[in-house]
């Protein structure tokens, strides 16, 4: 699991370049104003090519976290 | 290039490097084509920082327009069905019935038309990339899909139009035919229903990537060295003779023969062929005099037919068009043949011409045009290759004779055109493929180089060489400003095969009558490849190559050799005969 966060806070450095490392963990859209719906989209475009599989943009608004992000990527590769 | 990996380009952008801005106008949300675009030309552009900027979502045809009243130099425009009728978008609202068709119609005819002007009003002043609607018509026609309907014929008849009118006062439009071969599923209904997303993301990515090499075009490849046997035509012309050797569809060596007319193509649009292949020389001459070769000889020079390395053939091949080997394409059939010219000759492209494997055929022409294409051409390409053989033969003049007497007897003529026409890509051209005689190696986009030519205090001299030998065309280019009593010069390129002409001293002696100053300043910087430059300015100036670099009227009028040329210029400017270094006429 360790592997995946690595993987996912590289994906948020990619989509968030001024956003620090110490602060990925907690990074959310509701602390992040950078973090708006286009960013959203790429960042989904962006964990799609990590991560390899697609993800539904209907989920767009539950993933709003690194937490949930993290969850729903555990989640998917444990399917 | 996948998204992850535009993001990564763009974050290493250097972020004090020189702005090269584009504005995109497109109709919708354009976040991916946006990154892509912004990622293709960053690529380009390792040195400067690009950025992409958007006009208004929905109205395309506003942000053109006031495109046209700003100062926007690169300017991407994505066209697609609802710009041009909003009930043409899958996201519309508004009903359709019978009558909506014919409507749609006439008000597409209408929205090119107000489009058209705008673009033809932007492109005063910008570098303009189109690329035309390139997702499906929704499926509201009353044909099935298979076939097509009589409106949507004259929606693609209208499109076809707009683009050869824009195309015409010079626009660059995006291929359809290249979108097809490569960007698989285009339109992705979900993305563009939910998000205004219209776009798959490999869809998106190539047409960024088209986009980006119209805004800024990569220098096209000089000159193609191909082998004979088995590669020009079929067969070894030294066994079977010269009627032996074939490239006709009836013998199924119909591949020898597109490549031949590919070839005859390229030299009519002035690319340089030449040839470097073992054999004898007899039989070679006996096959080009076929009548139905498709390649005629006189559009090869020269033919380097022995039995020495292929690579001593390009070496000479290459002193012959003075160009380097990184603007050049090798073909053969022999992978070792290409890889010993590869080893000699770093930076040839070497092709591989494979006989019988017609994919490997078909991708390797379709490179080829990529590599030579160029957005349009020129007088200088289509005397390129006389202008070569009569450098050969003004070198082999010069070796029988002293310099003072050929030179007299050359009747050169020198023009200088300082009319600062942006319409003259020859210019541009020969600012950004020049090595050897070049000021300082600075390259321009186009929309950097018309960025310089409207400026006011901008004075542009283009050079163009004639003698009894022949037209070399436009060979030289001088841009610069006046500063006080000087002129500081900021471009001066001369093409390689104008040297040992003395044009240098006569572009000199033309700045100091013309602008009657006192010395020329030089923004010079030392390259890799402009020695030859360096040498001349290590004869010119006592200081050696010190910056500033400042030649004096005194000075140059001490070291100006005599001068045979006949001047002429745009302005009236215009002597015959003998000049010395001395200076004194107003022009």
């Amino acid at each position: 699991m360790d592997n995946i966060q690595d993987r996912l806070a590289r994906c948020f450095e990619t989509v968030f370049p001024d956003l620090q490392a110490a602060d990925i963990p907690k990074a959310s859209q509701e602390t992040m104003s950078a973090w708006d719906s286009v960013a959203a989209i790429t960042l989904v475009n962006v964990l799609e090519d990590e991560f390899g599989f697609q993800i539904d943009f209907d989920r767009l608004s539950e993933l709003n976290s690194f937490d949930r992000i993290f969850d729903y990527i555990k989640s998917q590769v444990q399917a | 290039m996948t998204i992850t990996e535009a993001l990564k380009i763009l974050r290493n952008a250097p972020k004090d490097g020189k702005a090269f801005e584009v504005t995109l106008a497109c109709g919708f949300t354009p976040l991916h084509v946006q990154t892509f675009l912004a990622a293709h030309l960053q690529a380009m552009l390792a040195e400067r920082r690009v950025v992409v900027s958007t006009g208004l979502y929905g109205d395309l045809t506003n942000t053109v327009e006031k495109a046209a009243e700003r100062d926007v130099r690169n300017l991407a425009i994505l066209i697609e069905w609802p710009d041009l009728d909003g009930r043409l978008s899958y996201r519309a609202s508004s009903r359709w019935d019978g009558n909506t068709r014919s409507e749609i119609v006439s008000f597409v005819h209408a929205a090119l038309n107000r489009l058209g002007l705008a673009i033809e009003r932007a492109s005063n002043n910008a570098k303009i990339a189109v690329a035309l609607p390139s997702l499906p018509l929704p499926p509201f026609f009353h044909t099935p899909g298979w076939q097509l309907s009589e409106a949507e014929a004259q929606l693609n008849d209208l499109i076809g139009a707009f683009g050869a009118r824009i195309a015409g006062f010079g626009t660059a439009v995006v291929n359809a035919e290249r979108l097809s071969e490569s960007s698989g599923a285009r339109h992705d209904l979900k993305s563009d229903l939910l998000l205004g997303l219209p776009y798959t993301l490999k869809h998106a990515d190539v047409i960024a990537s088209c986009i980006a090499r119209l805004l800024h075009p990569m220098p096209p490849k000089k000159g193609i060295i191909t082998d004979l046997d088995d590669t020009l035509w079929s067969g070894l012309v030294g066994e079977l003779g010269p009627d032996g050797v074939h490239w006709s569809l009836e013998r199924h060596s119909g591949l020898h023969g597109l490549y031949q007319r590919l070839l005859s193509s390229l030299a009519a649009d002035g690319v340089l062929v030449g040839v470097a292949s073992k054999n004898s020389l007899e039989p070679v001459e006996a096959a080009f005099r076929r009548p139905d070769i498709l390649l005629a000889p006189e559009r090869v020079f020269p033919m380097e037919v022995h039995w020495n390395a292929k690579s001593t053939s390009v070496d000479r091949i290459l002193k012959v068009w003075n160009i380097a080997a990184d603007a050049v394409v090798f073909v053969d059939d022999s992978a070792m043949e290409l890889s010993e010219v590869a080893a000699a000759h770093p930076g040839i492209e070497c092709i591989q011409f494979r006989g019988t494997d017609y994919e490997a055929g078909s991708a390797m022409l379709s490179r080829l045009r990529d590599l030579f294409g160029k957005q349009r051409l020129t007088t200088e390409d289509s005397i390129r290759l006389s202008s070569i053989r009569q450098s050969a033969e003004f070198a082999a003049n010069t070796a029988g004779s002293t310099p003072e007497l050929f030179l007299e007897r050359a009747d050169a003529t020198i023009h200088f055109d300082f009319s600062k026409s942006r319409n003259d890509s020859r210019a541009l051209e020969l600012v950004n493929k020049t090595n050897q005689f070049n000021l300082n190696g600075i390259r321009y986009t186009e929309s950097d180089w018309e960025a310089e030519l409207r400026r006011t205090d901008t004075e542009l001299a283009v050079v163009t060489y004639e003698d009894r030998f022949g037209l070399l065309g436009k060979i030289a280019v001088l841009l610069g400003e006046l500063n006080g009593d000087n002129f500081r010069c900021k471009v001066w390129v001369m093409s390689c095969r104008a040297f040992s002409r003395r044009i240098e001293y006569a572009c000199l002696k033309t700045c100091f009558e013309r602008y009657q100053i006192r010395g020329i300043e030089f923004e010079f910087m030392p390259t890799s490849k402009n020695g030859p430059l360096q040498e001349f300015f290590a004869s010119l100036l006592e200081s050696g190559l010190d910056v500033p670099l400042i030649l004096t009227r005194e000075r140059f009028e001490q070291v100006c050799p005599p001068l045979y040329h006949k001047v002429t210029s745009t302005n009236g400017l215009e002597f015959d005969g003998q000049h010395s270094g001395s200076v004194s006429t107003v022009l």
